[in-house]
C-alpha cells in the first residue's frame, strides 16, 4: 500500500509533468510571448493576425500534444510489455515493432513515395511505416498463439528474430538510396515531434486514446499475472485474452506513435521503472502515473531537444542522452531483487 | 454453503503426451480434507489443475455440487475454488499485504478497488497463516517457507469453499508443517472442502480424512480411509520400491519410509 510519503511523491510526479506539458507550450527556438498571444486572443484576432497566437496554436500546441500522446503511450505499453513478457528489459519495442514500422518508412522514402496520398491523416511514409508494423505484430501472434496460452519466450524470440529480419531490410534499403534520400532516412529514424498543425495529431489522438483506455483497464489483472499464470488463472483472470489483448492493444499503440514521430527510444524502458520506484508495482496505480510521468518525460526532453543546442536536435538522442545516466543512475540505487523469472 | 467438488471418469493427457490418468473419480467435500499422495510425475499436480478446472479433461467430467465445472464464468468458479500451485514465481516486488490481498481479486468490483472489507479479509488471512509480522516486508525477501505461508493467506484471502493446494507444506519447517496442516483440518471443521497435495505420508495419514494414491502412468490405484491406502503393498506398486509401514511407538499412528537398496539386500 502507498504510504502518505508516496502518495506526496506521486503527487509532486503529476504535478511536474503537467508542468512540464505546458512549458513545452512556452518555450520553443522562437520566443513566444504568451501575453502577447492572450492580449491578441482577447482583442479578438485570428491566429492568422497575430504571428504569436499563429506559432502557439499551429506548432507549440500540437507538437505538445504529440510528445504528451507519444511519451504517455510508450511508458503505458512499456508497463504491458514488461509484465507481460516477464522481463524488465522489455520495451514498446522489444517484439520489432519500431524496426519493422522503420523499414516500412525506409521502403516509402527509397520509393520516393513521400507525398504520394495521404489517409486518414496518414502520409504514404506513416502508412507505410504502420503497415510493416502490423506485419510484424501478425506474424509474432500467430507463431505465439498456436498454444492456448502466449509463451513469454516464443514472442521473445521471434520478435528478437523479426526485428534482426527488418534491420536486414534497412541495410537493404540504405544500400538502394540516393545520398539524399539517405539524408532524410536517417533523420526518421532519430524521431521528431514536430508536428505542425492538427491532421496529424488528431488522427493520433483519435487511434492511441481507447488503445490506452483497454491497457490501463488490464492493470488488476496484470498484477495478477505477476505471480505465474496458474496462480492468475486460478483466480479467475482469462490469461490467454489478457495475453492477446495486452500483446495486440499494446503492439498497436506503438505502432500508431512509431508511424507519427519516429522510433524513440528508452521512453517505453526508463518511464516505468522510474516510476516504480515511488509507486511500488501495483499496476493499478503504476500505469496511470507511468502515463502521465512517460508524457512530462517526453515533453521535457522536447524542451531540451529544442533549447540546449543552436537549431534543433532529434528528440530521440535527447531521450537516450537524459534517460541513459538517469537509468544508470537508477540501477545503484534500487536493488532488482524482482525480476527474477 | 456445503460443496462437492467431483471428477466424474476424468481422463487427461497433455498435448503430444500419453495420458497422465484414465477414468479417474476423485472427490473433495465439505468439512473433509482429501490427501492426493504418490511419486513425483504420477500426475498429483495435474489432478489438481483439473479438479480447479484450468485443464479440461478429454474425456469424463468435472463436476461442482453435480454441475458441470465449465458451465461456471471463471470468476464464479475463482469464489468457490481457490488453487495454489506447486511453483509460484513472482516477478514484481509487493508487500506481504499487498500479495494477500491480491487473492481478493473474484471479490472486486468493476473498478477493481479494494474496500475496508477486503483489508478485513486479508488481515483475518494473515493472522491464520501467523505471518501478521511479515505484512510490511517485501515478498520477495521472504524465506521459502514464508513465502509458502503468506501465498498460502492470499489464497484463503479469495474466500473460497473448496481449497486445492499442491505441496503447501514442501518448505515448511516441522513446526509450521503441522501448523498448516492442523490449520487445514481447523479450516475443515468450519466448512471448508479441502485436497492437499503432499510427500508427506505421515502427515497425510495422521491430518486427512481421505487419500487418493496415484501411480506414474496407472492414475489413481487406491482411494479411501489413510488405513487402507497407506499398505505397504499399495505403496511398493505406487513407488516401485519397497515402503514399510509400521505404527509409531508414541503416537500410534502409521509411520512410513522407503528402505534404502542397501537395506533392502541384507533382507
Ligand atoms: N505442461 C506439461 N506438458 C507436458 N507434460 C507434462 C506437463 N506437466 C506435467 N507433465 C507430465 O505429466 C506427468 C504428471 O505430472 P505432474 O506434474 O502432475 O506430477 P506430480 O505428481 O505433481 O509430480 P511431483 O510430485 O514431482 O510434483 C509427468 O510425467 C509430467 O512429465
Ligand atoms: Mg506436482
Amino acid at each position: 500500500m502507498l504510504t502518505r510519503a508516496r502518495v506526496l511523491l506521486v503527487f509532486a510526479l503529476i504535478v511536474v509533468s503537467l508542468g512540464l506539458a505546458a512549458a513545452s507550450l512556452m518555450i520553443g527556438t522562437e520566443t513566444v510571448s504568451v501575453h502577447q498571444a492572450w492580449a491578441d486572443w482577447r482583442a479578438g484576432m485570428t491566429r492568422y493576425e497575430s504571428p504569436s497566437l499563429s506559432i502557439l496554436i499551429n506548432q507549440r500546441l500540437p507538437r505538445t500534444l504529440a510528445a504528451l500522446i507519444a511519451g504517455a503511450g510508450l511508458a503505458l505499453v512499456g508497463c504491458g510489455f514488461q509484465a507481460l513478457l516477464r522481463n524488465p528489459l522489455a520495451t514498446p519495442y522489444t517484439l520489432g515493432v519500431a524496426t519493422a514500422g522503420s523499414l516500412g518508412a525506409y521502403i516509402a522514402f527509397v520509393f520516393e513515395l513521400g507525398g504520394a496520398f495521404r489517409v486518414l491523416g496518414f502520409s504514404a511514409v506513416e502508412a507505410s511505416a504502420l503497415l510493416f508494423a502490423w506485419a510484424d505484430m501478425t506474424v509474432i501472434y500467430l507463431l505465439a498463439s498456436r498454444r492456448a496460452r502466449l509463451s513469454p519466450f516464443v514472442l521473445l524470440l521471434a520478435g528478437v528474430t523479426l526485428s534482426m529480419l527488418a534491420s536486414s531490410g534497412i541495410m537493404l534499403m540504405r544500400y538502394f538510396a540516393s545520398p539524399d534520400r539517405l539524408v532524410m532516412m536517417e533523420r526518421w529514424l532519430m524521431g521528431g515531434v514536430d508536428i505542425v498543425g492538427y491532421e496529424a495529431v488528431v488522427a493520433l489522438a483519435i487511434g492511441v486514446t481507447p488503445c490506452l483506455l483497454i491497457l490501463l483497464a488490464q492493470g488488476g489483472k496484470l498484477d495478477q499475472l505477476g505471480f505465474g499464470h496458474e496462480l492468475a488463472a486460478g483466480r479467475g483472470v482469462n490469461v490467454p485474452r489478457l495475453q492477446a489483448v495486452t500483446f495486440l492493444v499494446g503492439s498497436l499503440t506503438t505502432a500508431l506513435i512509431v508511424s507519427k514521430v519516429g522510433p524513440i527510444g528508452f521512453v517505453g524502458l526508463i518511464v516505468p521503472h522510474a516510476v516504480r520506484t515511488v509507486t511500488g508495482s501495483r499496476h493499478r496505480v503504476l500505469m496511470p502515473v507511468s502515463l502521465v510521468a512517460g508524457g512530462g518525460f517526453l515533453c521535457f526532453c522536447d524542451i531540451v531537444a529544442r533549447k540546449a543546442l543552436p537549431g534543433e536536435t532529434p528528440i530521440g538522442i535527447v531521450t537516450a542522452l537524459l534517460g541513459g545516466p538517469f537509468f544508470l543512475y537508477l540501477l545503484t540505487r534500487r536493488h532488482f531483487t524482482d525480476w527474477q523469472a | 454453503m456445503t460443496r462437492c467438488l467431483e471428477a466424474d471418469s476424468a481422463t487427461f493427457a497433455y498435448e503430444d503426451g500419453l495420458d497422465v490418468f484414465t477414468n479417474v473419480c476423485a472427490s473433495v467435500h465439505s468439512g473433509h480434507v482429501t490427501g492426493i499422495v504418490g511419486p513425483n510425475g504420477s500426475g498429483k499436480s495435474t489432478l489438481l489443475r483439473v479438479l480447479c478446472g484450468l485443464l479440461k479433461p478429454q474425456a469424463g467430467h468435472v463436476m461442482l455440487d453435480r454441475k458441470r465445472l465449465s458451465s461456471f464464468s471463471s470468476l464464479e468458479r475463482a469464489r468457490a475454488l481457490a488453487f495454489l500451485p506447486q511453483a509460484v514465481v513472482p516477478i514484481f516486488s509487493l508487500s506481504v499485504f499487498e500479495v494477500v490481498c491480491l487473492g481478493r481479486y473474484p471479490h472486486l468490483g468493476p473498478l477493481r478497488g479494494l474496500r475496508p472489507h477486503d483489508r478485513h479479509v486479508a488481515e483475518r488471512c494473515l493472522h491464520d497463516t501467523e505471518t501478521v509480522s511479515l505484512r510490511q516486508r517485501d515478498f520477495m525477501t521472504l524465506s521459502g517457507g514464508e513465502r509458502q505461508r503468506v501465498l498460502l493467506a492470499s489464497i484463503l484471502a479469495q474466500e473460497p469453499d473448496v481449497l486445492l493446494l499442491d505441496e503447501p507444506t514442501s518448505a515448511l519447517d516441522i513446526h509450521h508443517q503441522v501448523e498448516i496442516f492442523a490449520l487445514l483440518r481447523r479450516l475443515a471443521r468450519n466448512g471448508y472442502g479441502i485436497a492437499v497435495v503432499t510427500h508427506d505420508l505421515d502427515h497425510a495419514a495422521h491430518f486427512c480424512d481421505t487419500l487418493v494414491l496415484l501411480a506414474p502412468g496407472k492414475g489413481v490405484i487406491a482411494s479411501g480411509l489413510p488405513e487402507t491406502v497407506l499398505t505397504e503393498s499399495l505403496l511398493t506398486t505406487a513407488y516401485a520400491a519397497p515402503i514399510r509401514v509400521a505404527e509409531h511407538p508414541v503416537t500410534g499412528a502409521p509411520l512410513i519410509w522407503a528402505e534404502t537398496p542397501e537395506e533392502g539386500n541384507e533382507c
